[in-house]
Parts: C-alpha cells; sequence; structure tokens
C-alpha cells in the first residue's frame, strides 16, 4: 500500500472564461483523515469538489490520488477509483429495503440454466455484517428506505461505500436536514469510516460540526487556501476570521499531522 | 405507536389489497348474483382475462420503470393484423403454408412477436435516444400503428385462422383453454423476473430513482430499451393469442383493451409514479375487471355500465393509491 497521502492537489486553478474560480489550490487528504472543507458561499468549495470528484476537469494543476497522478473523465471514473461524493437522495433507491440498496448493479447471483436469479439471504447476511460492523442498527433490513429516517439513509450510504472498497468520500453539507441526535450519530458514523482507512472530506457550514469532526480543517477564500490547520491548534473564532479574510492560517500548515 | 407486528398486518394488507378486493367480490356476486356460482363461469373469467392481462404484462413493466406505453394495444392488433393476413385462408387473408404444416404455429409466433419488439424498439428510440416524454411517444404510437392496421387491412377483415395455429385457442385443460393457460404462464415467468433476478431488481431501482441507479453503475439506457422492446413483444404475443381466440383479425380489433389494461395496472397496485407494483396483483386486478364484466353480464345490465364502473374503479385506485401512503406514513 501508498504510504504518502491519499489525495494530494497541487496548485489547481479553475476558469470559467474570464472568472477564475479556483487560483491555484493545494492540499492534501491522508488516509484515515477527516478534512472540514469551510469557506464562504462562492469561495470555490463546490468547484473544488467537483474537479476531485470527476465531475469538472481543472483548467491545470495536478491531482495525485493513491499515489498516481490522476485526471478524471467523469464521476463514474472517479467513482471507479474509489471516490465519490455522497448526495443525500441521489444515491438511494427509496423504493426498495435496505439490502436491494447497498447491492445497487452488484446482486449476487447464481445461474440456474444460464438464468441469474439473486442470492437475497446471501446479501442480507453481507448487509447485516456490514452494518454490524459499523455499528449501525436498522430495525429491518428488509424496510423500504423510504420509512427510514435521514440518519439511517445516511448511515446505509456511507457503509455501501467503505463495503464497495471506497477510499476517499466527499460530504457536502450531510447533515442540512437532519435533527440533533441524528447529526450526533453521523458525526459518530463520520468517525468510524475515517477508521476503517477511508479519507473524508466534508464540506459545512457549521463551525461545531467541523470541530467535532474534522481532524484538519481546510479554509478556501476567493478560490484559494486562506488556512489549513490541525482542528486541535486553531479555533472557531480564528476560523472565522481565515473565512472572512482577516487572518492567514497558513502557518500552521508545518504542523499539520500526515494522517494517523 | 404500533407494534412491528400491527404494521407488519397492515403493509401486508396494504401490499395485497387487490386480491382482499377479488375475493371480496367474487364472494358477493357467488352470493347476490343468480348462477355466478358454477366453475363454467369462472373459467370464463380466466379466459376473458387472458389478452388484457397478458398486454398489461408489459404495460406495468415500463410503468415499474418509470416510463409509460400506451401504444400496447395497436401494437397487439397490429400483430393480430398481420398473424391474420399471413395465415389466415379467407377474406384478406393470403394463406401461406408450410411443410410440415405445424411449423406455421411457432413461425407465426415469432413474427408476432418480432412486430411487438419492433414497435417497442421504435418508442425506446424516441424515449430514450431523443429524450421525448414516453406519454406523447407511445400515444403517437397508439394512433399510428392502430392507423396501419386500418390501413393494411383497407379496414376488411381476415378469417380462418390456419387449424394448426388455431389448436391452441381449442385445446382444453381443466375447462379453461391453452391461451389463458399461457397468460398465467406469462404471469408466472415474469413476476418470477421482476422478484428474482438482477433484471427485475434493477427495472425497479430505475423507477424509483434513475439518478441514484446510474451513479450505481446500472446501464439505465439499456435496461429501458430491453423495457420497451418486452412490452412491445408481450403485446404482440396477445395480439397472437387475439388473433387466435377470433380466427383471424379485424381492424378494430382489441378497440378499448389499452384502458383495461392500464386499469388492471393501476387497480394491480402498480403505483403511476414507477418503482412499485408486483405482477400478481396486476392479475388480480385483471381477474377483478373480468369478474364485475360477467357479474354484469349475468344481471342482464347494459354492457355500457361497465365502462362507466372501470372508470369508476380506476378512480378509486389511485385514490387508495394515495390513501395508501398515508396510512403507512401513520405506521411509519
Amino acid at each position: 500500500m501508498n504510504t504518502g497521502p491519499l489525495l494530494q492537489l497541487d496548485d489547481i486553478r479553475m476558469n470559467f472564461g474570464a472568472i477564475e474560480a479556483l487560483r491555484g489550490i493545494s492540499f492534501s487528504v491522508g488516509r484515515g483523515e477527516v478534512v472540514a472543507l469551510l469557506g464562504d458561499n462562492g469561495a470555490g468549495k463546490s468547484t473544488l469538489v467537483k474537479i476531485i470528484s470527476g465531475g469538472l476537469k481543472p483548467s491545470s494543476g495536478a491531482m495525485t490520488f493513491d499515489g498516481r497522478e490522476q485526471t478524471f473523465a467523469s464521476p463514474a471514473a472517479a467513482k471507479a477509483q474509489g471516490i465519490e461524493t455522497v448526495y443525500q437522495d441521489l444515491s438511494l433507491c427509496t423504493n426498495v429495503d435496505v439490502v436491494g440498496n447497498f447491492f445497487m448493479g452488484r446482486e449476487i447471483v447464481k445461474k440456474y440454466f444460464g438464468i441469474p436469479v439473486m442470492q437475497e439471504k446471501a446479501m442480507e447476511e453481507v448487509v447485516a455484517k456490514a452494518m454490524a460492523n459499523a455499528g449501525t442498527r436498522i430495525p429491518s433490513l428488509r424496510t423500504n428506505v423510504e420509512y427510514l429516517s435521514g440518519g439511517q439513509r445516511q448511515a446505509i450510504e456511507l457503509n455501501r461505500f467503505a463495503h464497495w472498497g471506497g477510499k476517499l468520500v466527499l460530504l457536502d453539507e450531510p447533515f442540512a436536514a437532519l435533527g440533533v441526535e441524528q447529526t450526533r450519530r453521523g458525526l459518530a458514523m463520520i468517525k468510524q469510516i475515517a477508521a476503517q482507512g477511508i479519507g473524508v472530506i466534508i464540506i459545512t457550514h457549521i463551525m461545531a460540526q467541523a470541530f467535532q469532526v474534522a481532524d484538519r480543517i481546510v479554509v478556501i477564500r476567493q478560490g484559494l487556501v486562506a488556512g489549513d490547520v490541525a482542528a486541535k491548534k486553531t479555533s472557531p473564532d480564528e476560523v472565522v476570521r481565515m473565512i472572512t479574510g482577516e487572518s492567514y492560517g497558513g502557518a500552521a500548515q508545518e504542523t499539520r499531522p500526515n494522517g494517523p | 405507536m404500533t407494534s412491528p407486528r400491527q404494521r407488519a398486518i397492515a403493509e401486508f394488507v396494504l401490499d395485497h389489497l387487490v386480491w382482499f378486493m377479488l375475493a371480496f367480490v367474487l364472494i358477493v356476486f357467488s352470493i347476490f348474483v343468480p348462477n355466478f356460482f358454477q366453475v363454467g363461469i369462472f373459467a370464463n373469467i380466466v379466459e376473458q382475462s387472458t389478452f388484457v392481462g397478458v398486454m398489461a404484462i408489459g404495460l406495468a413493466i415500463v410503468i415499474i420503470a418509470g416510463h409509460m406505453d400506451l401504444s400496447v394495444e395497436s401494437t397487439a392488433a397490429l400483430a393480430a393484423m398481420i398473424t391474420g393476413i399471413l395465415f389466415c385462408s379467407r377474406g384478406i387473408g393470403i394463406g401461406l403454408t408450410l411443410t410440415p404444416e405445424w411449423l406455421v404455429l411457432p413461425l407465426s409466433l415469432i413474427i408476432a412477436l418480432a412486430i411487438g419488439a419492433a414497435i417497442g424498439l421504435l418508442n425506446g428510440f424516441f424515449v430514450i435516444r431523443l429524450k421525448m416524454t414516453a406519454f406523447i411517444v407511445t400515444l403517437a404510437s397508439f394512433i399510428w400503428v392502430r392507423g396501419l392496421v386500418v390501413a393494411i387491412s383497407g379496414g376488411r377483415s381476415a378469417q380462418d385462422l390456419a387449424p394448426s395455429i388455431r389448436v391452441i385457442g381449442i385445446y382444453q385443460i381443466l375447462n379453461v383453454p391453452l391461451i389463458a393457460w399461457i397468460a398465467i404462464a406469462c404471469f408466472a415467468v415474469f413476476s418470477f423476473i421482476m422478484t428474482r433476478t438482477p433484471f427485475g431488481r434493477h427495472v425497479t431501482l430505475v423507477g424509483g430513482n434513475s439518478v441514484a441507479a446510474f451513479r450505481a453503475g446500472i446501464k439505465v439506457d439499456r435496461l429501458l430499451f430491453i423495457s420497451f422492446i418486452l412490452a412491445g413483444a408481450i403485446a404482440g404475443l396477445a395480439g397472437w393469442l387475439l388473433a387466435i381466440r377470433t380466427s383471424g383479425a379485424t381492424a378494430n380489433l382489441g378497440v378499448g383493451m389499452l384502458f383495461h389494461a392500464f386499469a388492471a395496472v393501476v387497480i394491480g397496485g402498480v403505483s403511476l409514479k414507477g418503482g412499485v407494483g408486483r405482477l400478481p396483483g396486476v392479475y388480480a386486478g385483471v381477474l377483478l375487471l373480468s369478474s364485475i364484466n360477467t357479474a354484469i353480464n349475468l344481471m342482464g345490465l347494459p354492457a355500457h355500465y361497465t365502462q362507466v364502473i372501470q372508470g369508476m374503479l380506476v378512480l378509486a385506485a389511485v385514490l387508495l393509491d394515495t390513501l395508501k401512503l398515508q396510512i403507512r406514513q401513520r405506521f411509519a
């Protein structure tokens, strides 16, 4: 296994015509590291997320993932390498049960006379095991996802991602629609996913969440990295100053951990 | 709060409501409609359900996949008409024969399936490749395919289908003609495909959330193409059976069947939003409609009332769909 950072961005620039959305972004995400990406509206977070997950091609700059320089032609190409953005309500089919969603497109089949027949029992066992390993409790794996809470849905998405060999997950405002208790569980869930060696980039507006879950905080401001600091070595006030441009947190970069 | 057990029972009843309705209707008719309760009547209900039933399978699959196919009736009529023209000996039939004679049976079936599949492919092309709305595309097909039937027949009919094909309509098992057994077999096979094979699962997933299915690596376009082609081919089969039953074809053969099939699909619990529905339920829906038809006939009411009642049933079914959702939310 490669020992370098999981994802390394080097001087990523993105122009839309004359507009420079990103003006040279460089930072890295380690294996098992949770990075909170913060920044004001229009700072370039969404553009950056799209570039990482293959939705956009950067105008210039290099991206190294898992030890190899990569340019993803599409989200599917990024996904094949183990990078995925989890959008709420875009990755689950609520009309199908938990097992069906977990195995979406990868069903376990056995062929009888050349006809593939799904092995429901085997699939259910796999899901039960994956859920138990992650400490997620769902009353019945045969319940349609539409009857599950937002937190349970997120758990299914993240467990599925981890189970199928995901390496880096991007979460865009993952708790926007969740209550207090569900958010708390969601944050615990993210730590658990990271503990399996998966890199996590979480985009949020809520400072408290960022500090609760992140190992490192990266602030984007006007298309540049305005701060890249270990969460333990900074404070919400300081981060707010980075977001608004009153302070630059780059000095903390030397002290950042290289992942677990 | 309700216990999981109560909830499970409520879910079961809601999911299989059409069967309870069918049982209820059959019991009520058996008690109150004179001469209803006899083997011959029940066999007749099953036989009547053949054509609409077969057609409804394809329609249901496309609706579960999140689309619509209004062309199934006309497609069936075209398949019936071409079967009639090729293998009938009177009217506009050209009386094609083969040696050995029985070969016309598989050949006519293959031709009917191919015609249906071709129209399904065309529908699929417009909907999937050109991104047109399935409702409009298949409405257009509904019109032009019927037009084609009238045009190629010149409004005339074909009679006297080759005896080696008709055998299927005459031969009976347990008082029920072979064509009805074919319909039942189709329901069994496609129910299996929809619930047990990856294809069926993917159709359901795509109907529920095609974006999620696509992101999970399911080839959505390919799957939808297959669904449309299947619906067309199944409609072709329905047309073939219809030609056998009537021993030929007329230009207006099967008119109105679309709405029966549509009603059966909705009553059978298939949601028009896509992603929800079971084929056995659809068959129960077809049987329910046939039972009501038969009862109306037996009571000697003018047949026109059938249509009024069926219209109301469709409304009731859609209303039920909405109510079910509310009941579920209370139990969830």
